[in-house]
């Protein structure tokens, strides 16, 4: 690796590949600033380092972040993730989401949830869920209902099929512009799908011939570029089209 | 270990998650990794007896950070799975878009030592590891050798493969495996024996599962074949004053001898589901967790049936039974074929990995067969037998295919590389050598004139390759067992220039068009 000057203006690592040890901030040539770091990233007196290998990402106006792609997906708060019911509590339903724990629904946390009128999921039940609260530490906590209350879909899925994928597939699935595998397939076959950050994506559609090939088709565009993707979709369509 | 990589990650989230608002003071940056850890313990178990009244506090302390991380870790499957996967096979669908009956990609790797294959069956990934010893034999056979068969599940392949004692499936997969190739026979134990009841080899097969993608008793059946097949045992006289020590010799000095095998048993496995009677031919992970009941058979390409398991779990009609037992012996011949091209494939090799240096490849092609019969030359006072014979038969077969095919290339070093490539992104990869030939110095950067040469000496390699797969060739080699050697490599090699003339012309524009790029590593693998 060719070693960066360490007080290199943040805008030249962002979306550039960083690798741990890089040191991307020096706070010293910044003074009454306040930056936001997220994952991958940790304060070593004045110099912001690495300690993730990924892409470094920059929102406005003053969050950076490292993204990467794993198979494992660490919680974060106001995630939307695919989660499955492991176990239910008195008070809270214990949902596998992936990550480091298990994750806590809290019975009430429904639209209109009170206390008479819990909803029964049994093991097994895979559901679409925001993550509340993710400390590190603790059990994150989940919420089917949005930040305004309403349900906006969250929820169980019913029928369908789950893939599990890398994180960072799942974020190009959710990427605006809709990836090209999305867009190719959905003009000619239809089905839904549900993605969660955590890696796991959720197909539905009316036979499961359709649902398998979509399923594949977005397995394999793990490590396609944008053409390949339209390409490889494209592809399928008319070979599926034949028979 | 499942564990400790979870713990690991709880560490990176912790600090990861701690700049997440605004700057914090240095505290919990600063602690070293092993500090840290405690910390999380700490207060994940405290964390956890307060919202979870349910688990046990002070006692299971740590206990509740492991037991948290291995509820977190399992594998589950959901409902929408189950239903789907039953469902589609209603309709003959699987969800990796198989049918039924349709076997999934079967790749076979070796490594550089004799008698190690890796094998790749979809995800589902195992290595076998063939080891010999001298000991002595057991009362009732001396005069055999033993073979025996060890299974590691190794916790990186599944989350619920723990280190320590071997689970059922463990001990299953051994015992199916074993009892496939002890009482088929299919290794000849008697040619073993160095000493009549004082010493004789012990085989060791070790299989390790390095990933679990379902349908593990398969792949390991295979790579245990496999690396039976390639594995070299050191050749042994007796010697000392009485005959009765044995002196063990060193590659060096003797080829070592490669173990008789007289077929290759093939285990078939077939996954039974509740509804109907549905049948799935080589199942995966989550159809191996969906399904009612299973059941393998080892057969051998013959249609000989070697073993049949059947394990508890749904009840399957006699017919079914039978229609899976002729199902089988269909399979078992592909994978039988499978198996015996890798094998030649890397017998080649490693026969042009003796050779020091070469020019042409039709010299190469010459000292094939020196060394072959160099080889024969020590086998002649032993038992002829028929494996190496045939497999010097099929020696010459092989650089056939192999050169005309160019994608397959030579050695399965080379195979498994052009496998890697074609897996990675398409045109994102860089050509990825893989293997030892990587580290050679002297295997950098072929200079474009050796190519060019070596490209027309390809053309006569070709033509000579394409005349020994005729019927005058293999009566050569027949005559070659009882006849004195010496004479018959210069009649082989004018046979060769004479038919080289004639199909050079006709054969060259082929090799020139076909892949260049796999000619580039034969060129590197045959000068080193």
């Amino acid at each position: 690796m060719e070693t960066k000057p360490s007080n290199g203006s943040p805008a030249k690592f962002v979306d550039q590949l960083v690798v741990p040890g890089d040191v991307i901030l020096d706070l010293s040539t910044m003074a009454e600033q306040t930056i936001k770091l997220g994952g991958g990233l940790r304060q070593d007196c004045d110099a912001i380092s690495v300690i993730k290998a990924g892409i470094l990402r920059f929102s406005k106006p003053n969050k950076y972040w490292v993204e990467s792609s794993q198979k494992r997906y660490v919680p974060c708060a106001e995630d939307s993730v695919l989660g499955i019911v492991v176990d239910c509590k008195p008070d809270n339903f214990l949902v596998d989401i992936k990550g480091p724990s298990v994750a806590f629904l809290p019975v009430l946390a429904f639209e209109g949830g009170t206390r008479r009128n819990i909803p029964r999921f049994e093991a097994g039940t895979l559901i679409y869920v925001r993550v509340v609260k993710a400390n590190p530490g603790m059990n994150p906590e989940l919420s089917c209902v949005d930040a305004t209350g309403k349900a906006a879909q969250y929820g169980a899925l019913k029928e369908g099929l789950m893939f599990e994928c890398s994180t960072g597939l799942s974020r190009m699935l959710l990427s605006s512009p809709t990836c090209p595998v999305l867009e190719t397939l959905g003009k000619k076959l239809p089905f839904e799908i549900a993605v969660g950050l955590n890696g796991r994506v959720w197909v539905n559609a009316g036979s499961p011939s359709i649902v398998i090939v979509v399923g594949n088709a977005i397995m394999k565009s793990e490590s396609l570029t944008k053409v390949q993707q339209k390409i490889m979709a494209e592809k399928l369509l008319q070979r599926v089209q034949q028979e | 270990r499942a564990h400790s990589s979870t713990e690991q990650d709880c560490c990176t989230t912790l600090v990861a998650a701690s700049g997440s608002s605004t700057i914090l003071p240095p505290f919990s940056v600063h602690r070293p990794a092993g500090t840290l850890r405690q910390l999380f313990r700490v207060s994940s178990s405290t964390f956890i007896s307060t919202q979870l009244a349910t688990f046990p506090t002070y006692p299971a302390f740590c206990a509740g950070a492991s037991m948290d991380s291995r509820l977190a870790n399992t594998w589950r499957l959901t409902v929408n799975e189950k239903k789907f996967i039953e469902t589609a096979l209603a309709s003959d669908l699987r969800i990796d878009g198989r049918k039924p009956l349709e076997y999934r990609k079967l790749t076979i790797n070796f490594g550089r030592e004799d008698g190690s294959a890796d094998v790749q069956l979809g995800h589902t990934h195992v290595m076998g590891f063939v080891s010999s010893q001298l000991v002595q034999p057991y009362r009732e056979r001396p005069n055999e050798g033993t073979m025996s068969i060890f299974t590691e599940f190794s916790p990186m392949a599944d989350p619920s493969f723990e280190l320590g004692r071997p689970g059922e499936s463990a001990i299953e997969l051994g015992r199916i495996i074993d009892r496939g190739l002890r009482e088929s026979r299919a290794v000849d134990m008697e040619s073993l024996c160095v000493l009549a009841g004082k010493l004789v080899w012990a085989i060791r097969i070790d299989l390790h599962i390095l990933d679990n993608g379902g349908n593990l008793v398969d792949a390991a059946n295979v790579a245990a074949l496999a690396a039976l097949l390639t594995f070299r045992r050191p050749e042994c006289s007796l010697g000392g004053e009485n005959g009765q020590e044995v002196v063990v010799h060193p590659p060096e000095a003797k080829d070592p001898l490669p173990l008789i095998v007289h077929h290759l048993p093939i285990a078939v496995t077939f996954g039974f589901f509740s509804t109907e009677y549905t049948m799935v031919v080589d199942p995966t992970h989550s159809e191996e967790a969906v399904m009612g009941g299973r059941m393998t058979v080892t057969v051998n390409a013959s249609g000989d049936i070697c073993a049949i398991q059947k394990a508890g779990g749904v009840g399957v009609p006699q017919s079914e039974i039978m229609r899976c037992l002729r199902l089988a012996s269909d399979k078992a011949e592909s994978i039988t074929k499978n198996i015996k091209d890798a094998v030649e494939a890397f017998n080649t090799e490693r026969m042009l990995r003796k050779i020091k240096r070469h020019s042409t490849a039709v010299a190469a092609n010459v000292s094939i067969e020196n060394d072959v019969k160099g080889q024969k030359d020590k086998l002649a006072g032993q038992r002829v037998n028929e494996s190496s014979m045939s497999q010097m038969e099929r020696l010459k077969l092989k650089p056939d295919e192999s050169s005309i095919s160019q994608n397959d290339g030579l050695g399965s070093e080379t195979r498994s590389s052009d496998q890697i490539s074609s897996q990675r992104a398409e045109g994102n990869a860089p050509l990825f050598l893989g293997g030892p030939s990587s580290w050679d110095p002297h295997t950098h950067g072929v200079d474009p004139d050796f190519l060019k040469a070596s490209l027309a000496a390809q053309g006569k390699s070709n033509p000579k390759a394409e005349q020994s797969s005729e019927d005058s060739d293999d009566d050569v080699a027949m005559q070659e067992k009882d006849a004195s050697e010496d004479v018959k490599p210069p009649s082989l090699a004018t046979d060769s220039s004479e038919t080289v003339e004639e199909q050079k012309t006709s054969i060259v524009k082929k090799t020139l068009k076909d892949a260049v790029k796999p000619k580039n590593r034969r060129r590197k693998k045959t000068r080193s």
